[in-house]
């Protein structure tokens, strides 16, 4: 992984810019090697970089004063939220600051007559939801590291979820924001009303990974929580006719809560790992939520049932609350699943057309038997988007190459297919050397633009998103060996 | 200047480019109207890159909900191509050529451009979240592509959402690519009698924050329909007709139990409130606030506009007003931290007010750096808002 090169007259300066920092965040800063080691990677932890230094602001002003400083004496700024992103996109710079926003966490508003909720960045997503649940009110984008992720990352990652199906992503759930610009200065965009008077910038900012400012300000959408969700699972003989199903579902007009794929091998796996009655034999299994008001979840779900008799699939439909349950905890998870059956995995997160499906699935096998690795498929089936989980032993000389290779090769064909890179854990480092193969120059030039009208100097996140010409970085793999994942607490699915 | 081909197109813009003569696209010309008037630096009107032949539907694919089509595609036939299948648009596009008084026909890309979503957006969204992916050519007469044809897609900057109401001035569009719905086969409008603005808005929002789904939440004061007292608050629900039946019912209850009558033309009167139609033959500048939903009440009262009708439960304001009342709008709009959007005024009052207010200094000059990184010249609809 080629990163810009380290500028070792930051290193140099480096007293000078802890003490600076300090002036700034008194009680926030981390610059001792002991305290910088938790902040030395994310998630993708198969890649870590100690941080110059790390600062902990508690307000906006100190945002504004330490990138005001940042921009001052051109030095790079990393944003980070709760370090959960998959994709690297908070990975450090040995001459960077890192700018971490846990300490802003303040709820700063529940307004339920205008279904909105303002909070400070560092608010955990689950957070939101139960400060508001006791109104029967809910946040709906639902990333499985929901309890720990900070909704700044979400906004940061365009962060999706198991239900973004019916009630979108991140941007379709946002209302505002306020952010720091590179250099200090403090803009809104957005409001209650939802409203810019310009320019959609607030869509542009999501999603942006850390390459256009801080955020310090958030305001969500809030739902009120459906009164009725029933759980169907429904198990097929083969991988086609449960791909024509969700086409069929989709096309008939029900929109599911939450449509779930999983490939034999991966319900195999998670049947001998927590037992949640998958049955033996099936080729696919799918698990559908459906929800709403009672009347239109009866009716949808008998439409379910009927299509998935029509397809040849047999179901199972939850009778309480305790089976759906249980029903859930197997594809939740997934993840630890693998653990039993290899020592390491990677998770990939590319999206398809749905109908491609098979012939994805088809190539993938192929792509199995060239690296001689393992793999299964989950997948976010009513939206097209795989999670295929490759299998591999970090120990064994040449796997962990082998397995980025493979993954490489499985986004590169769901690119082929008319999909794309990533469905929603980010480009940040981990798929950035494969932009090329989604987007032409002219396109990457037109982003790199944008990206220049809101930091001239290339200090924010630089290395991240766009591939770039640059030297190598000093870096180990570190692996998730035995199943002991970054954030081990997090389930993953 | 006509271009009906994505080539041609970038043959017009480097021609433009070369001579540094800015351009108005035009296809449908419905929307020709609102914003700054475009004139070039004498005071004379633009010459136009007329797009209309960048028209047709290139790809539907109804089991992936996903549409492919050139932008200057009439609106009249992407709805009535969905249709068939027993899917719609889900941002309900609005039409605003009534409105303007315009004979031209509206367009896919213009509704995109404008952002222009009717009362259904509370359901699915605006414009801006129905576009996945466009093909455009930037100022620098490039081809470029934004987004994808996938509905789940987080590689690189969201360049769609920046492509919505962006009013064509950040590069022209030759392909865009949009999620579809699917499309109940059943739909209700309740009508609420003789509620004044404050319970009628509160109904509303009431229903808004149900899990009732409702597809369109509307007040109307008295003087728009007959016989509804003092205002009429407008529900519409949708779905199969049992469980539809069954949310009327759910929707009376959180309206405690207050009877409203089943209107019969609900569609075509949602049709007429979302795209403004109802204002079309009423004189003065015609406004569309946004503003916080629970705010709505306060906003109107002090509007105190004698033509006002209150959509998305209350989120959208629309009103008529003389043009001498303009300041205060904007600064009642600003102080309730909403949007004053000036949607039909005569050319000078456009000219002067722009379609927005002025934005904070930070903001106006991010914004123009934004426009600078796709059209560094300006050449594409300059000084529109």
């Amino acid at each position: 992984m080629l990163l810009p090169p380290t500028d070792r007259s930051i290193l140099a300066r480096r007293d000078a810019i802890v003490a600076a920092l300090k002036a700034i965040v008194p009680d926030g800063v981390v610059a001792d090697p002991s305290g910088l080691a938790t902040f030395d990677a994310d998630a993708l932890s198969a890649y870590h970089q100690m941080p110059l230094v790390c600062v902990l602001p508690s307000t906006r002003d100190e945002v504004g004063a330490i990138l005001k400083y940042a921009e001052a004496e051109g030095i790079p700024i990393v944003p980070r939220g709760a370090g959960t992103s998959l994709s690297g996109g908070a990975l450090p710079r040995e001459d960077g600051i890192l700018i971490g926003m846990g300490r802003m966490k303040r709820i700063l508003e529940i307004d339920y007559e205008n279904g909105c909720v303002v909070v400070e960045p560092g608010v955990t997503n689950m957070n939101i939801t139960r400060a508001v649940e006791a109104q029967g009110f809910y946040y709906a984008p639902d990333p499985s590291s929901q309890i720990a992720c900070t909704i700044g990352g979400n906004v940061a990652e365009n962060s999706g979820g198991l239900h973004c199906l019916k009630y979108g992503l991140t941007t379709n759930n946002l209302l505002g924001v306020t952010m720091v610009l590179p250099g200090g200065e403090t803009v809104t965009l957005g409001g209650k009303s939802g409203a810019q008077g310009g320019l959609d910038l607030l869509g542009l900012v999501t999603g942006s990974e850390g390459l256009l400012g801080v955020v310090v300000e958030v305001i969500v959408k809030i739902l009120r929580k459906a009164p009725v969700t029933r759980t169907l699972m429904a198990s097929f003989d083969t991988v086609p006719a449960a791909g024509r199903c969700v086409a069929q579902i989709i096309a008939g007009g029900v929109v599911p809560a939450a449509m779930e794929f999983m490939d034999r091998p991966a319900a195999e796996a998670i049947e001998a790992f927590n037992q949640p009655g998958y049955p033996a034999g099936a080729e696919a299994i799918l698990i559908i939520d459906v929800d709403g008001v009672e009347a239109d979840v009866s009716h949808n779900m008998g439409r379910v049932i009927q299509i998935v008799a029509d397809c040849g699939g047999r179901t199972v439909e939850a009778t309480d609350e305790k089976q759906r349950a249980r029903i859930w905890s197997g594809r939740k998870a997934a993840f630890a699943a693998m653990g039993r059956i290899a020592p390491d995995m990677i998770c990939m997160d590319g999206t398809i057309p749905r109908h491609a499906l098979p012939q994805v699935l088809e190539e993938m096998a192929g792509l199995s038997e060239k690296y001689g690795l393992g793999f299964c498929n989950v997948f976010h089936a009513g939206d097209g988007n795989l999670h295929p989980l490759i299998l591999f032993d970090v120990m064994k000389e040449g796997e962990f190459e082998r397995a980025e290779a493979f993954g490489a090769d499985i986004l590169r064909l769901c690119v082929k297919v008319g999909g794309v890179l990533t469905g929603e854990h980010g480009v940040g480092i981990e798929k950035r050397d494969l932009m090329t193969d989604m987007f032409s120059e002219a396109d990457l030039e037109q982003q790199h633009r944008v990206k220049c009208a809101f930091d001239s100097g290339g200090l924010f996140n630089p290395g991240k998103v766009f591939p770039t010409l640059s030297v190598c970085i000093e870096q180990g793999h570190i692996h998730a060996h035995g199943g002991k994942l970054p954030h081990p607490h997090l389930p993953r699915y | 200047m006509r271009a009906d081909c994505e080539a041609q197109v970038i043959e017009a813009v480097r021609a433009a480019r070369a001579d540094r003569t800015p351009v108005e696209i035009v296809a449908g010309g419905t929307r020709r109207s609102v914003g700054r008037p475009m004139l070039n630096e004498n005071g004379q009107a633009l010459a136009q890159l007329d797009v209309s032949g960048l028209s047709g539907i290139r790809k539907y694919e109804p089991e992936e909900l996903i549409v492919t089509a050139g932008p200057a595609t009439p609106l009249a036939e992407i709805v009535g191509t969905l249709a068939a299948r027993n899917q719609r648009l889900g941002f309900d596009p609005a039409d605003w050529s009534r409105l303007l008084g315009s004979n031209g026909v509206a367009t896919l890309g213009g509704a995109l451009s404008a952002d222009a979503s009717g009362s259904g957006r509370l359901r699915h969204g605006s414009a801006r979240d129905s576009l996945l992916g466009f093909h455009a050519v930037n100022g620098l007469g490039e081809v470029f592509r934004g987004g994808s044809r996938v509905v789940k897609n987080v590689t690189g900057f969201d360049l769609p959402k920046l492509m919505c109401g962006a009013f064509g001035t950040l590069a022209v569009l030759t392909e865009v690519t949009f999620r579809v719905y699917p499309r109940p086969t059943h739909s209700v409008t309740l009508c609420l009698k003789d509620i004044d603005a404050a319970n009628g808005l509160a109904a509303l929002r009431s229903i808004a924050h149900s899990a009732l789904e409702p597809a369109g939440l509307a007040y109307l004061p008295a003087g728009w329909l007959p016989d509804i007292g003092q205002g009429a608050a407008l529900i519409r629900l949708e779905g199969a007709p049992q469980p539809l039946e069954e949310k009327v019912t759910m929707a009376h209850g959180l309206l405690g139990h207050a009877h409203a009558a089943r209107v019969e033309d609900g569609i075509d009167l949602f049709a007429r409130i979302g795209s403004g139609a109802l204002f079309a033959d009423i004189e003065g500048d015609i406004w569309r606030l946004q503003v916080a939903p629970a705010d709505a009440p306060r906003v109107a009262n002090d509007l105190n506009a004698p033509r006002w009708l209150g959509d998305w439960a209350g989120g959208a304001i629309w009103l008529a007003a003389p043009p001498a009342d303009a300041a205060r709008i904007r600064s009642i709009a600003a102080a309730a931290k909403g949007q004053a959007m000036l949607l039909r005024a005569a050319p000078r009052q456009r000219a002067s007010l722009g379609l927005f207010a002025p934005q904070p200094p930070v903001l106006a000059d991010l914004t123009r750096r934004v426009k600078a990184a796709f059209d560094p010249l300006s050449l594409f609809n300059p000084n529109r808002f």
